[in-house]
Order: structure tokens, then C-alpha cells, then sequence
């Protein structure tokens, strides 16, 4: 029989980096609402993005004059700067909801309310004009995106659009140099424990990895230097029927706070091996509009008597080893989707950083705090890891920027659905060389016949565990060696 | 183009009602209430607001007053509804927009109203 001692020296040590928060400005305790409406955050956001537009169009178009919308004459070439106003036919209209009855189901089924009627309008403080031409299409854009315009008003009254600026990448500060140890950074979301269709094990299984009680010693060698998890938003699924506005029966009020207790259960066990950081998503018990306010630590007994569980807000920003991460839990994205259409996910989160935008929707068709003095989903430096929750599928790119800005962006599927969590390597620059790309680690594959659809992605770990299987795909960020 | 002067030629101007004083009781007959949400409301022959024994005709409204309101309209530094004035001009201040020095010193000192134009009116 084997010795249970545990040996010294072959005890293996977590690996730690240092975090740093940087959601002060996703916070609102501190804003006070005076009866504003959505006029004052449009204005700091035009304000900011024309700013920096105004910077950026003499290296663009400099030969030409700038000018407000009130100002066009016809005929006349000039750049026009403003924020875009998507016309939409299919738009749902809050009024609606008083000429049909109401039920539980939502009357909006979310689905693309695109048309091909659709049509753009520039708008500024001193007026708004229509936009026309071919090269500006109104798929890709949607309403709050502000942009530069080069073209002139025509005598039908539109703005003939002859190019389009966006602000781009914003800048990035330079990749530390790691000193060659690998960290690994955990992302999961759409955990949706108390639904259905949520199996249990498949989290407590992710959990036993990360927290090294799964696998031999080089399985734990790899879960040891996991330095982070975070949970990226609809952790919970509360079941709908009893928020019906009637009150609760003593036992239905228990089965309302089952999954979050669940859900603490197994937070305390990652909580108790490593940092964690848990934002709020739509469907999990925190407010409704953007940025969404940290998850109360009331509903966390368990986890929060551990320094190293974080609430945090939706959107989440935050450093690790000074590598910048930036992402939400798939609001905004799925926003996008709704009003413009892109070839994948990735593509909506591209063009966000370069809109240099987090939720440009916002306020329009996705809630948000009405701020009077600031935008707080302006991206100001770019991020190195961008991430979005709640997707259907993983996916990731590596964006370059045109002034040397790379980028890793990152949808995290939903866990429920598809049991694939995220694990981002830290291991960046070797001193000799950097490639770009992604580095395929096959590390034990478990599997007797792996899928041959699984082959020929980044495959790292496939467990098979009393035929419960959890992927974790492993994505290089951002370079390769 | 914007307006970076006054605004007076854009938007109608108030009768002035300092300068031509009535002075006998027909006055009296149509006197505007103190609070501006009741400014223009369907009041038969309120009663006349005296204060310190003359008829207050003047309705918080003096040149300090003026110039705040031309702040107010002023398109340049945002929507003034749902601010304080004095929120407006330091965000305005913050954006680099150099809002005037002395529309500040009018706030802080206290002596004027501190809500915008249209605050409780619309």
C-alpha cells in the first residue's frame, strides 16, 4: 500500500499574480439620480468621441474642411462628425405593449430586427441628417456609435456618404515581458445552476480540475498554475414562474434561493484555492441595467468569508501581471446582434474596439444608468484579452491594431449548453522569438477516439469522466512560441 | 456654426418686467406665482405675492439670472435638463469646454437659483 504521507518536496505550490481592479468607473453608488434622461450621457459621449475625432482627421483627410451637421451647404465636400441613429422598420416600440395584452412571455422574441429599408441618420447638437450612399451600409452600424464622415449634402436634403472614419484601436500599453512561466487564467460563463437542463457534475467537475483533486501529478502541475477564475455572468437561473409578482409560499421561497445556494457551495470550493472573480449577468439577482452592479455578498455566505472571492461589475476590467483584461457577460454582444448583422461574434466585439465602444446600443435598446458627466463604456486603452460571455460557441482571434495593438478576443460559450471552459496561458514572449497565432496544446487526451472535429481546433484537455465530458480549450494570449 | 455668442437672437426674448413697473391695482389683477412650475398655469387671479411690502414682480428673475440662462441655453456645454447648473458647468469644465469663470462664481456664491431654465417646468 502506498503511503498517504505527503511528500515536501514534490508538493506542488499554486502559482499567484498580482490583480489589480479597474472597475471604479463601472461603479454608480456614488451617482445620484436627478431626474436626467439619456440626452446627458449621449452628450459626454459625442463630446469624448469628437474630441478624439477631431484628432485623428488631419491624418485621415486633412485637404478638407470640418464642419456641423447645421453647417453643410450642397455640394460642398466637407467631414462631419455626429452620432449615428440607425432607422429601424422592425424596431420593437414600447408602444406595443399597450395595444397587445399582456402575458408572461415577452412580446419581443430577440431575434434581428434588421431591414433592407433600414437607413442611418448623422446627428449633432445643432441638427441631424440622412445618410445616403452605398459606402456606408446601415447593417454594420447601429445607433450611438459616433463616427467621421467625408461626403456632401446633396440636393435630395441626405449627406452623400464618400468615406467613413471610426475612431479605431485605442492605445495599448506595451506586454510586459513574463519571464517564462506559464499562468493560466480560467474563464467560464453561463453556469445557470437551479435550470434544467444544468447538470451539476459537469461544474463540479470543472471545479475539481481547477482546484487540483482531478488527474495525476501532471494534471495537477497544470491546475496548479491556474492563477484566476472568472465567472463571466449567468451563474444562476432562478425559476421563472414564481416571479410572477404573487406572493410566495413558504416552499416556493426556498426553491428561490436553492441556486444560489447551490451556486455558493461551489464557489466556496474554488474560493478556497484560488482568486475568483464573479460578475453579474442578465439572467443572475442583480440590477438590470448596465454596468451591472456586483452580485451583494449577502447571497455568498459561503465564499465571501474567503479574501480571495471578488464580486464584481458587468463590464469587468481588471489587470493580472499587468496584462489588461476587459469584457462582459455577453449583454452588449447579443445587442449587436439584434440591430446589425457581422459574419461571427467575434466580428461585433472587433468592431466595439474599434467604435471604441463597449455597449454602443446603450442606452438605446440595451439599459444603462443615465450618467450626466461621462461615458463609463468609452474604451480608452485597449485591452490585450478581450472577452464576452453567454455566446452560443468558443471562438477567438488574435486583432492587430494599426499601431501595433494586439489583441486576444475570447467569446465564452455557455457552460450549461455546450461544458467548454475557457483557459487563457499568460506565456507570452519567449526571449528569442514571438510568433502570432494560436499554440495547440495537446495535453493528455484521454479519450480512446477523440472526435475529428475536435482534432483540428486548439485542443487542450479532454476528460472523460463516467462519460461526462468537460473541454477546456486552451487559447495562447496573445502570442505564440 | 453654434452658438458661440449669446443666444438671443435665436430664442424669442422675455419681456423684460423690471423696466415698465404698473403701479396701480390693476397690477394686481394677473401677478405671476413665486414657483416656476406654476409659471403660465391656469391660476384665476392669484393672489399678489408681496414680500418686504411691495408687490414681488420680478420673479427671481434679475441680470444674474440672465446670464445663468444664457448658460443654459448654450448648446455647447450639453442638455441643461436634469443637471444642477452648477454640475453642468463642472462637467463641462472637466470636458475642457472653458466654460465662463463667472457664471461660476454666480453659483457658488449662493445667491442664485441653482437649477436650470426648465427645471420642474417640463
Amino acid at each position: 500500500m502506498e503511503s498517504m504521507d505527503i511528500d515536501p518536496e514534490n508538493h506542488l505550490q499554486r502559482k499567484q499574480s498580482l490583480y489589480n481592479s479597474m472597475d471604479e468607473k463601472f461603479e454608480i453608488q456614488k451617482e445620484m439620480y436627478r431626474g436626467q434622461q439619456y440626452s446627458q450621457i449621449y452628450f459626454a459621449r459625442l463630446h469624448m468621441m469628437r474630441t478624439l475625432l477631431y484628432s485623428l482627421v488631419p491624418n485621415w483627410k486633412p485637404h478638407l474642411p470640418v464642419c456641423t451637421v447645421l453647417g453643410l451647404e450642397e455640394g460642398k465636400e466637407c467631414i462631419i462628425v455626429g452620432t449615428l441613429y440607425k432607422q429601424m422598420k422592425l424596431k420593437p416600440s414600447i408602444l406595443d405593449e399597450y395595444s397587445k395584452e399582456r402575458s408572461a412571455t415577452p412580446l419581443v422574441k430577440p431575434h434581428n430586427f434588421m431591414h433592407p429599408d433600414d437607413h442611418l441618420v448623422l446627428e449633432d447638437e445643432s441638427g441631424r441628417v440622412k445618410l445616403g450612399g452605398t459606402m456606408i451600409t446601415p447593417s454594420v452600424f447601429v445607433t450611438g456609435v459616433v463616427v467621421a464622415l467625408h461626403g456632401k449634402e446633396t440636393s435630395a436634403g441626405y449627406f452623400l456618404v464618400q468615406d467613413v472614419l471610426d475612431a479605431g484601436l485605442p492605445p495599448q500599453t506595451e506586454l510586459p515581458l513574463i519571464s517564462g512561466e506559464d499562468k493560466y487564467v480560467v474563464f467560464v460563463s453561463g453556469l445557470s445552476i437551479g435550470s434544467s437542463t444544468c447538470n451539476p457534475l459537469q461544474f463540479q467537475l470543472l471545479v475539481d480540475h481547477i482546484t487540483g483533486h482531478l488527474g495525476d501529478e501532471e494534471e495537477q502541475g497544470i491546475a496548479a498554475k491556474i492563477v484566476h477564475v472568472v465567472i463571466a455572468g449567468n451563474s444562476v437561473e432562478i425559476p421563472h414562474g414564481l416571479l410572477n409578482g404573487q406572493n410566495l409560499a413558504s416552499k416556493d421561497q426556498s426553491r428561490l434561493s436553492e441556486p444560489i445556494k447551490e451556486l455558493d457551495i461551489l464557489l466556496t470550493q474554488v474560493a478556497a484555492g484560488l482568486p475568483l472573480d464573479i460578475m453579474p449577468g442578465p439572467n443572475d439577482p442583480a440590477n438590470f441595467a448596465l454596468p451591472q452592479q456586483p452580485l451583494n455578498r449577502c447571497l455568498f455566505p459561503g465564499s465571501s468569508a474567503y479574501n480571495t472571492f471578488r464580486s464584481c461589475s458587468n463590464p469587468h476590467s481588471f489587470e493580472l501581471d499587468n496584462i489588461s483584461f476587459l469584457g462582459t457577460s455577453g449583454q452588449n454582444i447579443d445587442d449587436l446582434e439584434k440591430y446589425s448583422e457581422a459574419k461571427d461574434k467575434l466580428a461585433f466585439m472587433e468592431r466595439t474596439l474599434r467604435w471604441r465602444h463597449l455597449a454602443p446600443t446603450a442606452p438605446n435598446t440595451l439599459g444603462c444608468y443615465p450618467f450626466t458627466d461621462r461615458d463609463p463604456f468609452l474604451i480608452e486603452s485597449c485591452p490585450h484579452v478581450y472577452f464576452a460571455g453567454n455566446q452560443e460557441k468558443y471562438e477567438t482571434r488574435l486583432l492587430k491594431g494599426s499601431e501595433g495593438q494586439l489583441v486576444r478576443l475570447i467569446c465564452i460559450p455557455k457552460f450549461c449548453e455546450t461544458g467548454v471552459a475557457v483557459v487563457v496561458s499568460s506565456c507570452i514572449f519567449s526571449a528569442c522569438s514571438k510568433f502570432l497565432g494560436l499554440r495547440t496544446v495537446l495535453v493528455n487526451l484521454k479519450m480512446k477516439t477523440p472526435p475529428t472535429e475536435l482534432q483540428n481546433r486548439d485542443l487542450a484537455h479532454v476528460y472523460m469522466h463516467a462519460h461526462l465530458c468537460v473541454y477546456v480549450y486552451m487559447c495562447v494570449c496573445p502570442y505564440s512560441s | 456654426m453654434a452658438s458661440s455668442g449669446s443666444v438671443k437672437g435665436f430664442f424669442r426674448q422675455r419681456k423684460n418686467i423690471t423696466k415698465p413697473k404698473p403701479k396701480s391695482s390693476s397690477s394686481s389683477s394677473k401677478k405671476s406665482p413665486h414657483h416656476p412650475a406654476t409659471f403660465g398655469a391656469d391660476v384665476a387671479q392669484p393672489a399678489a405675492l408681496i414680500s418686504h411690502g411691495s408687490p414681488d414682480l420680478k420673479d427671481g428673475y434679475d441680470e444674474h439670472e440672465d446670464v445663468l440662462r444664457q448658460f443654459d441655453m448654450n448648446m455647447a456645454y450639453g442638455p441643461c435638463l436634469g443637471m444642477s447648473r452648477l454640475a453642468r458647468w463642472e462637467r463641462a469644465h472637466s470636458l475642457g469646454l472653458d466654460p465662463p469663470k463667472d457664471v461660476e462664481g454666480l453659483l457658488r456664491s449662493g445667491k442664485v437659483r441653482l437649477d436650470c431654465l426648465w427645471d420642474g417646468r417640463v
